[in-house]
């Protein structure tokens, strides 16, 4: 199985289309080179590097507690997950495990999040197919969450809430009401946004059937999250090695077994409902106590040595986000590297738009969920 | 039967295999067919005297892992693109950030930085105070130069 280098027929006419880096629907910069035989895709070369900013040097030179701002800025419609995952390879190194509510808080943000990023995918990859309404839908839904973002870390977006051994300030009970409430309103607008897409003829005849992506290849393709679950793959790092406190919780893995792009669009909507079955029961179940470790107080933190190494996982809202740290006994981290989700999943794009119809090209590149500040970095 | 130099365990619970060089591809090929199907990621540390390449490996099924660790001093590694192809582009990045040549990749090139970039930004000895601009040709390929030119 070869990514590139496959070699067309050279004795037909094809064109050769240089499509981005800015395009509205390559979603960021990603520069797509397509080789066009009439109106069907016979070749794909996606280059990337458009975002690239190094944040792995950056991390090398900076403080533990300071590299947590360059994760904000990767995935950044899912900031928070990109901090927890820095936070559970950074910790683990650090020695500083968090005590029980930051935990609790660090799931109710993990998920609100998820929620959010799912969202901004769904409005975007109804404009990919040139559907304009969704968009604001879920956007309106989107700020709902970075509002209580905002009531908790007093940033929208970029929110750096989460910090070694805890979390950034405690949550109050006016917050967790305004979650509590967000829960209670918050499915009646899914199934709306979920209804002007599904309801559509053209949305279903696009989506059906395109873009298959079988099991096997997935997995050799190092594909993972929803793409992975589209494919009928059952696998969930949330599960299958539990952080934080999953394994206290009680949530379904979706899974569709029909591989295609309407399956990698209803499994992200099946998680959007996953996650606030995960809130309320978490709002329910937050214990009171310290909001961080007292081994990580905010004077000591650049003094935090790190020891040995370590791997850790977690599911981010594009898929399996890790986060590998190699630490030498100082206050600054050896080596650090990311496992981008979204790079994988847009490896697979070459094997994924071989024959297709130029236009479906994007409803596929679409259903990738690609955020260029994370697969560049 | 491939062998391992040293067996440990990391931080986080993990195998650790150390092989040689040599024995990479062998090992690899052989925890493939036990049913490790799943490249998590490859990552290259850069040791100043060596250059060490870490794989991580994951058995989906059983959902065990296995760290894979080897080293190199002149800079090469077999590839092992041909067994996954998730290593195409994650040993292009390693090529890119830190110049460690995977012999047999099809397709060995830079996979953020321009080709004409010089020297690997992840090398402990990477000259951070040399500022390079990136700039594009007439065919829409980005390179890279030492002068600011007058687009910048």
């Amino acid at each position: 199985m070869v990514v590139e280098g496959e070699k067309i027929d050279q004795s037909r006419e094809w064109v050769e289309l240089n499509i981005g880096p800015q395009h509205p629907s390559t979603h960021g910069v990603l520069r797509l080179k397509v080789k066009l035989d009439g109106e069907t895709v016979k070749d794909v070369e996606p280059i990337i590097g458009y975002l690239h900013r190094n944040a792995e040097k950056l991390c090398e030179m900076d403080y533990y507690c300071d590299s947590l701002i360059y994760f904000d800025r990767m995935d950044y419609v899912g900031a928070m997950n990109m901090e927890l995952g820095y936070l559970e390879a950074a910790e683990k190194v650090l020695g500083i495990p968090p005590p029980e509510r930051a935990q609790w808080i660090r799931v109710i943000m993990a998920e609100l999040n998820r929620i959010a990023a799912h969202l901004v995918w769904a409005g975007a990859f109804g404009l990919d197919l040139g559907m304009l309404t969704p968009f604001f839908y879920c956007f309106i839904e989107r700020e709902k969450v970075l509002k209580r973002f905002t009531a908790v870390s007093e940033s929208r977006q970029q929110t750096n809430y989460m910090s070694i051994g805890g979390v950034y300030q405690d949550i109050d009970d006016q917050i967790i009401y305004d979650i509590e409430q967000f829960t209670e309103e918050f499915p009646a607008k899914l199934e709306d946004i979920f209804n002007t897409f599904v309801k559509n003829d053209i949305f279903i005849s696009r989506n059906k059937g395109v873009g298959i992506l079988e099991p096997e290849v997935a997995i050799d393709y190092g594909v993972t999250g929803p793409m992975l679950r589209a494919s009928g793959v059952e696998y969930d790092v949330r599960k299958a090695e539990p952080y934080l406190v999953y394994d206290k919780l009680n949530f379904d893995i979706p899974v569709s077994y029909k591989k295609d792009n309407l399956a990698r669009f209803l499994v992200r909507f099946e998680e959007m409902r996953q996650s606030i079955r995960i809130i309320k029961q978490a709002i329910k179940k937050i214990p009171d106590g310290p909001y961080f470790n007292p081994k990580a107080k905010k004077s000591l933190m650049i003094r935090l040595r790190g020891e040995g190494e370590a791997y850790a996982r977690t599911e981010s809202s594009k898929g399996e986000f890790g986060v590998y740290i190699v630490a030498d006994g100082s206050v600054k981290p050896y080596r650090v590297h990311v496992r981008s989700p979204a790079m994988r999943n847009l490896a697979v794009l070459p094997h994924l738009a071989k024959d297709v119809m130029i236009a479906d090209l994007f409803s596929i590149s679409g259903t990738t969920d690609l955020v260029f500040g994370e697969v560049d970095r | 039967m491939v062998e391992i130099i040293e067996e440990t365990k990391g931080k986080d619970g993990r195998r650790n295999l150390k092989v040689a060089k040599e024995n990479l591809v062998e090992l690899i090929k052989d925890l493939k067919s036990k049913g490790y199907d799943h490249l998590s990621l490859i990552t290259g540390i850069d040791r100043k005297d060596r250059l060490e390449v870490v794989y991580h490996l994951h058995n989906m099924k059983e959902n065990v892992y296995v760290v894979v660790r080897t080293e190199t001093m002149d800079e090469r590694m077999p590839s092992i693109s041909s067994l996954y192809a998730s290593a195409n582009w994650e040993e292009r990045e390693q090529y890119d950030m830190l110049g460690i040549v995977f012999e047999g990749h099809p397709n060995l090139k830079r996979m953020f930085l321009p080709e004409s970039w010089v020297g690997h930004p992840l090398r402990k000895n990477y000259d951070l105070s040399k500022v390079q601009y990136v700039n594009m040709d007439e065919e829409g390929n980005d390179y890279a130069t030492f002068d600011p030119g007058d687009g910048w």
